[in-house]
């Protein structure tokens, strides 16, 4: 391996990293935004939304990201709709990921026992009341393993960004070994890359699920 | 009114074609998948051993999985393995052994979730009864952990028919590769076949991974 | 509590580093002081003897490589594929390629020859061996008419320019006008979709081919037609494939004295350019007049 050329790459990986993370992020937002409110929306069955988010879930659930990049980037303009490539992404990320935060924070609520609602509504507090300081704060601390999980998935996913002329760390990869043919620097930057983007959350992930099992054990 | 291009797919073999190309990656899925159930049962239980070694090294393999995208293994795979050791492998058998590879991880995840679910009272009062270890595994704890993991295993599936569409990019000639040979062979007569191409694409994914993903959910409600 | 959980993470850091680095990294022992160690070819005799060769071309440029509507490889550079298979007696299994993995499939041996538009440069040159040229190239400037762009010097600091990750437009741009934006694509059949949704000012990449996309497809004009060196295209095989790349030279020259690429332009080309191009665009026998 040729340490010179390492030297070389390593302005353009992170940059890469750097718009990598940055749609991640904003697609993650959106992700967890879209989440809560298709979670809220399912558990209290508010109606023609719970249907329209019902519809969403499958479509998004049961088509890959790539498909889903390639008909929003390159066949929406077709009919009209014109989106950016990073808006795209964001875009792509948000829905695809708000499918999956969806039935996290779902199964959250779920797990939370009925017993507690009825008791807190018998102690005089409001269905506002109960969802937002007894509900919500266990159904978001029993979820959380499950978001980091999705997240690790999500910044994962990103990597197809690349299909869509977004300079992620995979098309920086590719692109440089198109023009230079160095391989395998390429190929041990991008791992290395993805090492220190995702390892440290995943890390973090594992020891926050131990955490949450050893809490579960009262239950 | 332009037309939307869906007509394209009925000029000469292309429907058919699309549909051959959605085959490989269904084929590649299932081959994977296979393999990865069997290996993923194996994998499993090791990963309830308390051997520190093989402990570490399930580690690091199941975090190389959880953190790579595919789409990197698929490269390094396939440009990596020629250029370090020399295997000159097709972009096929590449693309499932990186499905293996991965859905070996992730189903020996699901294998070792479901027998530390079966508890502990139940080895203990099977080896009261008399049973040896081997019987205790093949006559209480497989067949629930079995029942357990079918529908986990059908949604491996529709996860591995949605990843495969990352083969194009080592070349695979697939259904996206298809679709955009078509778009481009009648980009003059058609300018926007894009549009009805990949939403032709769109539809056929979701028409193969939803049925599946119903089918695991029925399942999994049924047997819970 | 807190240095043992930083323990940990320091470990799984280093171990899966190390996993890593293994998988790419053990080359650096034998592979560093060329690069030969990885690179695999078949030589002629190995070729004939299997009875089939792996042609790398192009399966969304239309009209040099592309799928017809029936699933079968078409175009210039095809059209020259068939002429090979036919001449060295073997059957032809053709690989679908992208640009920028062009090197990489001769470096790994994926194929024996590439065949996909691929522009002779010093620096490709060094990666892989090109045999006789078959055909003339620069890079070409397209854009919407109602928006055309002349001179390099018109696109304005947030624009964006489409390319091809991997071609020479891309090579060229990068080197010689690294302030303007580049959006890059891997396929053909992507940037050109994209160019027509408008995702960029203008497309960059060989002449040859914005020439075609201009004459294809109502709107679009070639505002530079010339931009950078005249170059040429050229098969290209595994570097230190002897064999094959004097298989391939007699093969242009002989073919050349029936000028066969005169008749590969006018099956595949001559629909798309018209009589104009002809003699500007062919080489016959490898002389670049």
């Amino acid at each position: 391996m040729d340490i010179k050329v390492l030297i070389d790459y390593l302005p353009l990986y992170k940059e890469a990293l750097l718009l990598t993370l940055k749609i991640g992020w904003l697609g993650i937002l959106a992700a967890l935004v879209i989440g809560i409110a298709g979670a809220a929306i399912l558990h209290f069955k508010i109606p023609v939304l719970k249907q329209i988010f019902g519809v969403y879930i499958e479509i998004f659930r049961n088509t890959p990201l790539l498909v889903q990049l390639f008909f929003i980037y390159f066949a929406l303009p077709k009919i009209g709709i014109k989106i950016s490539a990073e808006m795209c992404g964001v875009l792509g990320l948000g829905l695809l990921g708000g499918a999956y935060m969806i039935e996290t924070f779902r199964s959250g609520l779920e797990s939370i026992a009925k017993i507690q609602t009825e008791s807190a509504l018998s102690l005089g507090m409001t269905k506002g009341q109960v969802l937002v300081h007894i509900i919500l704060p266990q159904a978001l601390s029993i979820s959380v393993p499950g978001i980091l999980a999705n997240l690790i998935f999500l910044l994962k996913e990103t990597s197809v960004f690349s299909t869509i002329s977004l300079m992620d760390l995979m098309f920086t990869a590719k692109d440089l070994i198109g023009m230079y043919a160095k391989t395998i620097e390429c190929l041990f930057m991008l791992v290395v890359f993805y090492l220190i983007m995702l390892l440290p959350v995943s890390i973090i992930g594992s020891i926050i699920e131990r955490r949450v099992r050893y809490a579960e054990f009262g239950d | 009114m332009q037309s939307l291009g869906i007509d394209v797919l009925f000029k000469g073999t292309n429907m058919l074609r699309l549909l051959q190309g959605l085959w490989v990656s269904v084929a590649i899925s299932l081959i994977s998948v296979a393999f990865s159930i069997v290996l993923g049962f194996i994998v499993g239980v090791l990963m309830t051993s308390e051997n520190k070694i093989i402990k570490a090294i399930l580690r690091v393999y199941l975090e190389i999985v959880r953190i790579m995208p595919q789409m990197v293994l698929l490269f390094i795979v396939y440009f990596g393995t020629t250029r370090v050791f020399g295997w000159n492998l097709s972009a096929e058998v590449s693309a499932i052994i990186v499905f293996i590879f991965w859905g070996t991880a992730e189903m020996g995840d699901l294998v070792r979730g479901s027998l530390k679910s079966i508890p502990v009272i139940q080895y203990e009062s099977a080896k009261a009864l008399g049973l040896n270890n081997f019987q205790v595994y093949f006559h209480i704890i497989v067949p629930q952990t079995i029942r357990r993991l079918i529908p986990l295993s059908i949604n491996l599936i529709t996860r591995m028919v949605k990843t495969t569409s990352l083969v194009m990019m080592i070349g695979i000639v697939e259904v996206l590769k298809v679709a955009q040979q078509i778009i481009e062979a009648n980009r003059k007569a058609s300018p926007n076949a894009a549009f009805g191409v990949f939403l032709v694409v769109f539809i056929l994914y979701f028409l193969i991974c939803w049925p599946v993903s119903r089918l695991a959910k029925i399942l999994e409600k049924r047997w819970a | 509590m807190k240095n043992n959980w930083l323990k940990k993470l320091l470990a799984t850091v280093a171990t899966v580093a190390l996993a890593g680095s293994f998988l790419v990294g053990c080359d650096s022992a034998g592979g560093s002081t060329d690069n030969t160690s990885g690179v695999k070819y078949r030589t002629l005799d190995e070729i004939k003897a299997s009875g089939k060769i792996n042609i790398g071309v192009f399966s969304d440029k239309s009209p040099f490589g592309y799928v017809d509507e029936n699933g079968k490889y078409a175009g210039y550079d095809v059209y020259f594929a068939e002429k090979i298979g036919e001449d060295l007696g073997v059957e032809i299994n053709y690989v679908s390629t992208e640009a920028a993995n062009r090197i990489e499939y001769l470096q790994t041996g994926k194929v024996d020859i590439i065949l996909a538009n691929f522009t002779v440069t010093p620096e490709r040159a060094e990666e892989v061996d090109f045999a006789l040229p078959y055909m003339n190239v620069a890079l070409g400037v397209v854009s919407p008419s109602d928006a055309v762009i002349t001179s390099l010097d018109e696109i304005g600091a947030d624009d964006e320019v489409i390319v091809i990750s991997g071609t020479t437009a891309e090579t060229y741009l990068t080197k010689n006008y690294p302030n303007i934006k580049l959006q890059k694509y891997d396929a053909y059949a992507q940037a050109k979709t994209a160019f027509e949704n408008r995702n960029g000012v203008a497309w960059a990449n060989d002449n040859t081919e914005v020439i075609a996309f201009a004459i294809e497809n109502e709107g679009y004009t070639v505002g530079i037609p010339s931009l950078g060196d005249q170059d040429t295209i050229a098969p290209a095989v595994t570097k230190g494939n002897e064999t094959l790349l004097k298989w391939l030279n007699d093969e242009i020259v002989a073919i050349g004295a029936d000028n066969f690429f005169h008749a590969d332009y006018e099956a595949t080309l001559l629909d798309t350019y018209g009589s104009d191009y002809e003699d500007e665009l062919v080489v016959e026998s490898g002389i670049v007049k």
